[in-house]
This record gives C-alpha cells, structure tokens and sequence, in this order.
C-alpha cells in the first residue's frame, strides 16, 4: 500500500555533518580532596589510587582488592533530555576467585584497597545499576537549572583470593546506557 | 555548535555522526530539519509544539527513510506503509515514541571500546476501549530494523 504521507522532498545528497547531539566524556576521582581526571582512557585496577595506572607497575596482590575506582560519566553538547541510564558487565569472564563489585550513585570518600560490602556487578541488562544524575534525579534535562551534566559516581573494586591465578586477568566489558533525545 | 564541542565530540566518542537526523512536519505545513544550514535545532523544539505535529521522518545518506504519520497512525519505510494489523484499528491520541539508545562498551584498557546508537521511532495511541497501544521500531545505525508492539 502506497503511502501518500510524505510532503517535503528528502535530500539525500545533502552533505551535512551530523554531528552528536550530546556527547559524553568519562572520568576517575581520586586523593582525599578529589581530584578529577576528565576524560580518562582506561579504568585498569590496580594497588594505587591513581588515574589511568599501569597494571604492570600496580599489580593487585592475590587475596588483596584493589583499590576503588569512582567513575562518572559528563555530558556535554545539546539534547533535550537523557534517561534511562544503566551500567553492568556485559561479558568477561571471571577468573576463579576473582570478582567485580560496584555500586551505583554513592558519595564520594577517598578510594580505598580494603575489601568493600558492594554488591557484585550485575551481569544482565535487565538487573542493570540504575545510574542517577548527579543532582539525583533519573533523567538530565538540557539546560535545567542546577543540571551539571553529570551523572553520579560508579564505585567499582576488582577483588581476588588466594587460589586467583596469577598474572593477567580476562578482559571484562561494561556498558553504560542510556537514551536521548 | 560550537567549536569546543566538536573537539570533544572528536577526543572522546568512536562515532561522531548520527546515521539519521529528523524532519518534523506540523499541520500548518511548517517543518523543522534536525540540521540546517550547520545548525542543530533540539528536540525540545518539537515538543513546544507537539499537538502540532504531523509527520515525522527519519532519513539516514544511504537512501533510507522512516516516516510516522501522527495523523493516520501510519508507520512507512521507504514510501509504503509497514504491514501490521494493528496499524488498522482506530486510534485516538496518537502520539510519537522517539528517541536514540547508547550503549557504550568499556574496558579496563579501553575507556570507550565501541558506541552504537539504536533509533525508537513508533506511535502510541488508544484504542476506543481507552487501552493504550504502540509499535516502535528499532532502528540501528545500518537502516536494519525489528518491530515491536504491544
């Protein structure tokens, strides 16, 4: 069936650039006064509360936890409006003894190596963390009052036992989601 | 936009471009194009006027294109109509279901390691017992597309 609704004529040929509507930059907290790097290139653990460390030079002692990361997520461009926010492991697995736990929209406090009570990240979409503006809200409304563009913290810490294996841990994979428009 | 945000749309995301940018068609005849003239409008834009609205269309450069008809409760790819039965029955207060789904993928090596973008376009209506409906499509970056609907 024809459909007779279309009243402009699309221009396919136009060379627009189009860009994103908003864009996102991630970024560590660290130290007792909070230093912010922004943005960050990686998120390695390891035994130093430091930014973008080299695994190498930090290794996480086995039995020991690594120490805390507190990651945030900054948005910045134009949009209308962002929800639906949600952070899990997607894939990677486990070595044995070795866990991920994380915990979604906590203060800040300086990172710490001992072992926390956080939950283990979730592994599913669907028990995903439910991930809050900085301002506490479920959405971040363009150009609201007092909207900072942040989201609040991400609290993950890597932890291990005695029977983890040494060396190089698998590659794990998190996913931050969320809607625009 | 300004140069600063392009820089950072360059530093700090693997996709700079959105595959599909809207038009949006009101009953006065009247439309707004996502981008025009290397301008960005919002979406708030639309929702000013949302009672207004009568067509909205999503259009990608490979020849793609998504059309809702918020008048008829039509949904279109590429001029025809998507056959589902539920299009037929008579609606009331349709209304748009639009917006773009991040998923951004990160490792402890790589802070961004791939971004994807799936587009929601549908409709939302009542049927005359007051049940509310919708088909969405999901829309990814390629023209590709699954229909759901309640």
């Amino acid at each position: 069936m024809a459909l007779g609704l279309l009243q402009v004529t699309l221009c396919h040929k136009k060379e627009i650039n189009n860009k994103m509507s908003a864009t996102h930059q991630f970024s560590e907290s660290n130290g007792a006064g909070e230093v912010e790097t922004i943005p960050i290139v990686n998120l390695n653990f390891g035994s130093i509360d430091m930014a973008q460390l080299t695994p190498a030079t930090y290794p996480i002692i086995r039995g020991q936890a690594s120490f805390e990361k507190y990651l945030r997520c900054k948005f910045t461009g134009v949009w209308t409006e962002i929800n639906n926010m949600k952070f899990w492991k997607s894939s990677g697995n486990y070595k044995t003894g070795e866990t991920i736990s994380a915990a979604a929209n906590v203060s800040y406090v300086q990172p710490s190596n001992t072992a926390n009570a956080d939950s283990s990240i979730p592994t599913i979409e669907g028990s995903a963390l439910a991930i809050q503006s900085a301002e506490g809200n479920t959405n971040i409304v363009y150009g609201e009052s007092g909207v900072s563009g942040y989201t609040k913290y991400i609290r993950l810490q890597t932890k291990s036992t005695g029977s983890t294996p040494a060396g190089i841990g698998n590659t794990k994979i998190f996913t931050f989601q969320y809607d625009e428009v | 936009m300004s140069n600063s945000i392009d820089k950072i749309s360059e530093d700090n995301n693997s996709m700079n471009f959105l595959a599909f940018r809207w038009i949006a068609i009101f009953s006065d005849g009247t439309k707004i194009e996502q981008f025009e003239n290397d301008i960005e409008h919002n979406f708030q834009e639309i929702k000013d006027k949302f009672s207004d609205l009568a067509y909205f269309n999503l259009t990608d450069r490979k020849g793609h294109m998504f059309s809702v008809d918020l008048i008829n409760g039509l949904i279109g790819y590429n001029y025809l109509t998507l056959p589902y039965i539920k299009v037929k029955e008579k609606k009331d207060n349709i209304r748009l279901i639009y917006f773009r789904r991040h998923q951004v993928e990160i490792t402890e090596k790589m802070i961004e390691k791939s971004h994807t973008i799936i587009y929601f376009l549908g409709i939302q209506w009542a049927t005359i017992n007051n049940e509310n409906r919708n088909i969405i499509l999901q829309i990814d970056e390629n023209g590709d597309f699954i229909i759901n609907g309640k």
